[in-house]
């Protein structure tokens, strides 16, 4: 059978009010909590804002292969040093994927850090860095990076699921840092199953925010930041 | 996650400062559905939000978000993968692994209560042109910025309708690997992303079909 007739017959044939019916539904929410902390681990302030970005390096990474089959195109992702992967799966032994945990060739993918930064752009989507990334160290303007950690399941309650993840950060220096915005930075290495050697695409900004307000870091003083991912919020 | 706090739940609440969740949400999806006779004709059309996510949706965003690996000197997977997908810690027969999957939608003609952890359709309609199946067409998968458009299509073979009831987005993870006896092999898995019902039945009469379409939009 042939689909010759298109949404033209729409007024003819269906009720105006089964076009659209309902309001759209946030099924999935994202959302970002600072906690920061006096030099006396005392909490002196909270932050809470919804996440909204996504970047084009997460995009590229989370279609499906149907696309990559379909378009028959590579995706171009974009490291934090502005340098560019062709990240281009397949169903084969010589397709490039995402490197798996196996009993040799470990090339590891994996979350380098939830990153801070003391810029803002207006273009979430396309960043591929912070725009003034807070170095780790204890330097002048420079915070002390924790290791982060990440939800070692989804935390199932009702119809909500959720997963965390979660970095703090030390201001040893002698004044204030502010805070203005936020990313998820991961390291994204490619192999074929039959390689031993992989394509390293290097630290990627997946997911990138600017805050509502800025943080103020106290001397002495922390910030936790924590991402949670949740669906059916 | 967060570690305990040094003051009072009433402390807290004050020291939240601002609060912006009332902004637009950070995702939005909703599921489209026409219905043409035989003659071509659009006798049905849908658009309703989708509802209900499950935590395989959750897990699988993960990888894009944290890798596969739960450290950069690490050789065993995130527990998100092992917990919530089951994907194994250590592929220990493969030399060289990777991890790559395909969407697909599956219609069903039952109804259930939704679970984050529900794993299949209630009812689901099988792919053939024995009474009460739907010949399935090949998947199409778009997007554009930041948003997916999932595209199926079900045609009706039999003589009689078809209803349908509830559509999941589905996923099948694939594991390739180089074995010990240096043969290349894939590993699958299958899991629901999402399940929602419609709000009142599709029929797809006979010698008609249906196109179903799931567009998640994560708003930039």
């Amino acid at each position: 059978m042939m689909v010759g007739k298109g949404i033209s017959d729409i007024s003819v044939k269906v009720p105006e009010d089964v076009h659209d019916i309902g309001k759209h539904i946030p099924t999935l929410g994202v959302y970002l909590t600072a906690i920061v902390r006096d030099s006396q681990g005392r909490v002196i302030h909270i932050h809470r804002q919804r996440s909204h970005s996504p970047t084009a390096n997460f995009m590229g990474l989370f279609l499906p292969l149907n696309w990559y089959i379909t378009t028959g195109q590579a995706f171009s992702l974009t490291n934090t040093s502005n340098s560019t992967c062709s990240y281009n799966p397949g169903l084969n032994q010589n397709a490039y994927c995402i490197v798996y945990p196996s009993n040799a060739y470990n090339f590891q993918t994996y979350l380098v850090m939830i990153q801070v930064g003391s810029g803002t752009q207006s273009n979430p989507f396309n960043a591929y860095s912070l725009a003034s990334p807070i170095a780790n160290g204890s330097g002048t303007g420079q915070l002390v990076y924790g290791t982060p950690s990440v939800s070692n399941t989804a935390t199932v309650s009702g119809s909500s699921a959720y997963f965390v993840i979660e970095q703090t950060f030390s201001n040893q220096t002698s004044s204030t840092i502010n805070i203005t915005e936020v990313g998820i930075i991961t390291n994204v290495q490619t192999s074929c199953t039959n390689c031993n050697s992989s394509t390293s695409c290097g630290n990627l900004l997946v997911w990138y925010d600017v805050l509502s307000s800025a943080i103020s870091v106290p001397a002495g003083g922390s910030l936790t930041i924590a991402y949670t991912f949740t669906v059916n919020p | 996650m967060v570690a305990p706090d040094a003051v009072s739940e009433d402390d807290i609440d004050k020291l939240i400062i601002p609060d912006n969740l009332p902004d637009e949400p950070t995702f939005k999806a909703y599921i489209e559905a026409k219905v043409y006779d035989k003659e071509g004709y659009i006798i049905d059309y849908r658009r309703q939000p989708m509802k209900s996510l499950t935590q395989y949706f959750l897990a699988l965003m993960s990888i894009p978000l944290i890798g596969t690996y739960s450290g950069g000197s690490s050789s065993s997977s995130t527990g998100l993968l092992t917990n919530v997908l089951s994907l194994p810690s250590n592929l220990s027969e493969g030399n060289g692994a990777n991890i790559i999957w395909t969407w697909s939608i599956q219609l069903g003609s039952g109804t259930q209560t939704f679970s984050p952890t529900l794993t299949s359709l209630a009812a689901p309609i099988l792919n053939g042109t024995s009474s009460g199946q739907l010949v399935y067409s090949t998947m199409a998968v778009s997007y554009t910025g930041s948003s997916v458009f999932v595209l199926s299509a079900a045609s009706n073979n039999t003589s009689g309708t078809v209803n349908v009831t509830e559509i999941g987005l589905t996923c099948t993870v694939y594991i390739q690997y180089w074995s010990s006896s240096s043969t290349y092999s894939t590993t699958s898995y299958s899991y629901l992303l999402s399940y929602d019902t419609f709000s009142t039945t599709i029929s797809i009469p006979a010698g008609g079909m249906a196109t179903f379409q799931i567009v998640i939009s994560f708003t930039g």
